[in-house]
């Protein structure tokens, strides 16, 4: 139905452009006026006019009509008798009525849904019925707004502007959206996980088990049920596991990362930069799951096997395996950042150092990546906060189980890895194990935000001194 | 008349495919200043470059001749630039003290040369070094502030400073004054007079006034080639060459 | 310490030095080419797949059809006799477990494959045909050398019987490798000989045509906003630190965002290329928005001055002459952020787009896989033939990602003006 619309006001659309262009042709030759503008954007003008209103319109109510039926339809459910005590049956009980009006139901129908149904055929089309008409009185109305307008306007082309530029503003806007979604999004379910369980107990606690949560009826928890849900919902065994992880990944990535770096910068000719550089960052291009199916598969038994040799346990999903595959996938972020820093040290410095006698390294060293160090953490920094927000890896070659641990031989979680699991599969919304992903993720996105800001003042600093 | 310290014979350097310097003979003497003049882009940089080899750093460049200090041939592949830069610093157009104290400035080269091996040693070094640049009065307090904080003359005369720091036998300067005001090119002027007892000085110049007041031999390029040397006053009052009377009474340049 | 000592000392650090920088670049490169050698040697062979050559005789009275029944009554037919027969015909057995062993060599879909080579030829009662029919996904990993055979029989999946029928298959050739056309057919299955990617490829392709759709247009308005338009104030400078941020912001946040917005506020369709498409437009928005700013900024701005002076209004300059000139980088920025989206999976996952689908979606609104979650959902089973498989899929996905990297790198050095 919304295509056929689309398509519709697009034809009206063009037909209008074609119709305001000549339109302002034959009136400019018969009073023989000199426009400001070119007919053509009279027939812009018109396009506008009868487009973006409409669109606007059939947008905003595409988004909530489905919300508003099925409020519509749960309620009359209930006025009929429908019993559910609370939103995952009434979800059910929607989902149910939808299938009978889809004729893809086929299970025991009472009456009570057969009922349900008729009236949310009767409601589906009542709403199309009125989406149609609303439309059509919308484009109506415009057209005739603009046209009127169009007859004693005669700077179409700065209206024709200004409106466009709107559009480009509120294209800019889309990213201010995003983080206001994403917000909203976190802190709504998060604030009802803080309801629940206190912030101190989540941010302290020493143990990790969501599985173990059963709640009855979150409005009533008495004191004993609060004591075993805290220790479901403790947050430290999920930041050390993470932090575990990130240090492992960084101990690989930074010396590797750096090392490259200087060696691209400082002394590979430009033939060997001009190959070996693509070719590093193939490594960020490779997408994570792929990392995570190499860590799970070959490097996670590889280090058992290896570990078996020397008598040792290793677990297939040791916390080495994961942070060692994730410090490659990092290399490059590192690699071509602090080449790109060290590239912007001025030659003067090292002109002063060779001048006194000083070999190469011994410049890199003591002047170049002192004077390039801002930028050098600051490029550190991004990788950690790629680290700690990396999921597929860790998901797949990973533990599941939250250990306080720091054998790198060991399994231990983290934060993005639990947020998988939890949300993985059926949820059950409005618990506090759901929502304690919700919590996860704003945590995670408040760290990350903290890392990127300071990372990103460092390297602006950094590059306003040079500059 | 003094020894010779440097001698440069058929003297060619190239950029890749441009030549920059064309069969340059010239001979610098010890404990004396030196001044190249000529104009912009003439090759005189690039001459005092390869003195301590700084071009090694340039990909693309390439040296072929000869350089003797002292007669030992210094444009060898054999030869270890690091104790040749040792033996001739240089000092160049921009002040460029590192982004360190002033202290570390000066004190980086007796360091990683292992002059100065304690404390006493080094803060001796970086006393004297300071003292002969003549910036110890005015920083002794303030030895642990960034280099980078000092005013462009002082920057300059750190930068003098850390070049002596290593007690090296010539001192090469790329247009040391050209970034300065007059009052701090006129201290380092008095500087040059006062180092030119101890070290073998080359100073590149684009002021003929600078050469007059500091220099005792002067050498003028153009377009990569030597046109005439002598003695700085005999060049500036009555040159041989039609070109080198024409550049210094300012009909070109 | 003498000083010619002290300098060889220095030398040496120095040649150290050096050494740990190229050992840092050939480790890097090392583990490139050991990732690449992984996947492909563990996923070329999911590209063929083993077929068994049977004899099939449609016996008229296993089969409750006549020559010259129509499509459905064929399809509708039931082929299950026939199959049983063609398939205990293939090799002697003396009990029911061998019976069993035998049957199990093939593919579960030995059935349909009967069905389907009657439909090709419509005349067969009666007749006897040699048939190719394929193997189960156990033969197939033995034939392809994957399978160790020197197992202990209780730790095989394979028994002694099998093969012993297996080898005698293979003297009498009757064994063989074909195309596997059923890896880019199918959709997803709990049987490895039969799971296919075709599923996940058009779910892939219909998320990141919606997220070209969504995303590039904006990204290019909002970029041409902020780089031409935009007064310097506060509000600019917040939505450019905002794009900056966003870009950094974990791809598992934005599944979040998904699930709570798109799915449970707006109740769009779970699981389906449509959320998933938004969702990675969302992602991908401020990846791109970045070099398409860079691109517009290279364009130096006597061109705009140029086209201002010949009266055009701002709009018309930027639009005329700015916007052309920028767009090879910025298609090329567009191109290499579709590649990031390609690979990306955690969102997706959170979406519900590890559901089990085993049709190939045919609108964007209908349940469906896609590459990179196809890769994690196969890596999580134990069978054997599903780490070819995943491998496979990991190499198609690659060579798409490498074709998109090419084609990014093409645009600019092609068309991208150098401005001095």
């Amino acid at each position: 139905m919304n295509f056929v619309l689309i398509f519709l006001i697009t034809i009206f659309s063009l037909s209008l452009f074609f119709y305001g262009r000549s339109k302002t042709k034959s009136i400019s030759v018969e009073n023989n006026i000199k426009l400001n503008a070119l007919p053509k954007f009279y027939g812009y003008y018109l396009v506008l006019w009868c487009s973006i209103p409409a669109l606007v319109f059939l947008l905003v109510w595409s988004l909530f009509e489905p919300v508003i039926i099925k409020t519509i339809i749960i309620e009359t459910a209930a006025n009929q008798g429908a019993i559910f005590n609370d939103t995952n049956e009434a979800n059910l009980i929607y989902e149910k009525i939808k299938a009978i009006h889809l004729g893809t139901y086929f299970g025991d129908i009472d009456s009570i849904l057969k009922e349900s149904a008729i009236s949310y055929a009767k409601f589906i089309n009542l709403f199309t019925n009125s989406k149609i008409v609303l439309i059509f009185g919308i484009i109506i109305a415009s057209v005739i707004y603009s046209l009127k307008k169009i007859k004693n306007n005669n700077k179409a082309r700065e209206d024709v502007e200004t409106i466009l530029k709107g559009l480009l503003f509120v294209s800019s806007l889309i990213a201010i959206l995003t983080t206001l979604g994403i917000i909203f999004s976190l802190l709504f379910e998060s604030i009802k996980f803080f309801s629940v369980i206190n912030i101190f107990d989540y941010l302290f606690g020493t143990s990790w088990s969501p599985q173990k949560a059963f709640v009855r009826d979150a409005s009533a928890i008495t004191a004993d049920e609060y004591e075993e849900l805290k220790d479901a919902f403790g947050f430290i065994p999920l930041i050390a596991g993470t932090s575990f992880i990130a240090f492992i990944a960084m101990l690989v990535a930074v010396p590797i990362g750096l090392f490259s770096g200087i060696y691209m910068a400082e002394y590979a000719s430009m033939k060997v930069r001009r190959v070996s550089k693509p070719i590093i960052e193939i490594l960020a291009g490779i997408p994570t799951v792929v990392y995570g199916f190499f860590a799970a598969l070959t490097v996670g038994p590889f280090f058992r096997q290896l570990g078996e040799s020397f008598g040792l346990t290793v677990s297939s999903e040791s916390a080495l395996a994961a942070g060692l595959i994730m410090g490659i996938m990092i290399i490059p972020y590192v690699s071509s950042l602090s080449d790109d820093v060290i590239n912007s040290v001025p030659q003067s410095l090292r002109d002063g150092s060779y001048a006194v006698g000083a070999t190469k390294s011994e410049t890199i060293k003591q002047v170049v990546i002192p004077a390039a160090l801002p930028g050098i953490i600051g490029s550190v920094l991004l990788a950690v906060s790629r680290a700690i927000g990396e999921t597929m890896i860790v998901v797949m070659a990973a533990g599941l189980a939250a250990n306080l641990t720091i054998n790198p031989l060991d399994s231990t979680t983290t934060i993005t890895t639990q947020i998988v699991m939890i949300l993985v599969g059926d949820q059950e919304f409005d618990s506090p194990k759901t929502q304690s992903a919700f919590a996860l993720g704003l945590t995670l996105f408040i760290a990350t935000l903290i890392l990127n800001f300071i990372a990103q003042r460092a390297v602006k600093k950094y590059r306003e001194k040079y500059d | 008349m003094s020894d010779i310290k440097i001698k440069s014979k058929n003297l060619n350097v190239y950029y890749g495919d441009k030549q920059a310097l064309f069969d340059v003979n010239l001979d610098l003497n010890e404990k004396e200043v030196t001044a190249l003049i000529g104009p912009s882009g003439c090759g005189k940089s690039t001459f005092i470059r390869c003195i301590n080899r700084m071009n090694d750093v340039i990909d693309i460049c390439k040296v072929t001749g000869n350089i003797e200090i002292d007669g030992i041939e210094i444009n060898d592949s054999n030869l270890d630039v690091v104790s040749l830069r040792e033996r001739v610093g240089m000092v160049f157009q921009k002040p460029n003290p590192f982004p360190k104290s002033i202290y570390d400035n000066i004190s980086y080269g007796p360091k990683i040369h292992g002059k100065g091996e304690t404390k006493n040693e080094l803060d001796e070094i970086v006393e004297k070094s300071l003292k002969k640049a003549a910036l110890w009065e005015e920083v002794k307090d303030r030895l642990n502030e960034p280099g980078t904080g000092l005013s462009g003359g002082q920057q300059q005369r750190l930068c003098i400073a850390r070049a002596i720091s290593v007690n090296p036998e010539v001192i090469l300067m790329d247009e040391p004054c050209s970034a300065l005001d007059p009052i701090a090119t006129a201290k380092i002027e008095e500087l040059i007079d006062e180092l030119k007892k101890t070290y073998t000085i080359v100073i590149v110049t684009h002021s003929m006034a600078q050469a007059v007041r500091v220099s005792q031999k002067t050498g003028f390029f153009h377009l990569g080639k030597i046109i005439e040397v002598g003695k700085t006053e005999k060049i500036f009052k009555n040159p041989d060459n039609k070109m080198t009377q024409d550049y210094i009474t300012g009909r070109f340049g | 310490m003498t000083k010619e000592e002290r300098l060889k000392k220095r030398h040496r650090a120095e040649k150290r030095f050096r050494f740990y920088g190229l050992s840092s670049i050939v480790v890097a490169l090392l583990f490139v080419i050991i990732l690449v050698n992984n996947i492909f040697s563990k996923g070329s062979s999911a590209f063929m797949k083993t077929v068994i050559n049977v004899e099939v005789f449609f016996d008229p009275e296993l089969i409750e059809i006549k020559n010259g029944a129509t499509e459905d009554e064929i399809l509708s037919a039931d082929f299950f006799d026939i199959t049983i027969e063609t398939l205990l015909k293939s090799y002697p057995t003396k009990n029911i477990d061998e019976e069993d062993g035998l049957i199990d060599l093939f593919t579960t879909d030995a059935e349909i494959e009967i069905k389907k080579a009657f439909l090709d030829n419509n005349n067969l009662i009666g007749k006897k045909i040699n048939l190719e029919i394929t193997a189960s996904d156990d033969i197939d990993q033995l034939h392809k050398g994957n399978y160790p055979r020197d197992l202990p029989e209780d730790r095989r999946r394979i028994s002694n019987f099998q093969l012993e029928i297996y080898d005698n298959f293979v003297e009498s050739n009757k064994i063989d490798k074909n195309f596997n056309n059923y890896f880019f057919n199918n959709g997803d299955s709990r049987d490895p000989e039969l799971a296919g990617i075709g599923g996940a490829l058009v779910g892939s392709f219909y998320s990141i045509l919606i997220c070209l759709l969504l995303a590039f247009p904006v990204a290019v308005l909002a970029s041409i906003y902020l780089e031409e338009f935009a007064p310097k104030n506060k509000i600019t400078d917040f939505i450019e630190i905002n794009i900056n941020n966003l870009a950094a912001v974990p791809s598992i946040v934005y599944g979040l965002l998904a699930l709570q917005i798109l799915l449970a506020t707006i109740q769009l369709p779970r699981s389906t290329p449509l959320v998933a498409g938004i969702t990675l437009a969302l992602m991908t928005l401020p990846r791109i928005i970045i070099p398409c700013r860079a691109s517009l900024k290279a364009v130096p701005p006597s061109i705009r001055e140029g086209a201002l002076a010949v009266g055009a209004s701002k709009f018309q300059s930027v639009f005329h002459h700015v916007v052309p000139l920028a767009l090879p980088g910025t298609l090329s920025g567009t191109i290499i952020g579709l590649a990031q989206a390609l690979g990306e999976t955690a969102p997706l996952i959170l979406i519900g787009m590890v559901a089990f689908v085993v049709d190939i979606p045919s609108t964007p609104v209908d349940p469906s896989s896609s590459l990179p979650v196809q890769v994690y959902l196969w890596s999580e089973s134990a069978e054997r033939g599903f780490v070819e498989k995943t491998s496979a899929t990991i190499m198609m996905l690659l060579s798409f990602l490498i074709v998109m990297n090419i084609l990014a790198v093409y645009l600019r050095q092609k068309f991208e003006k150098r401005w001095n």
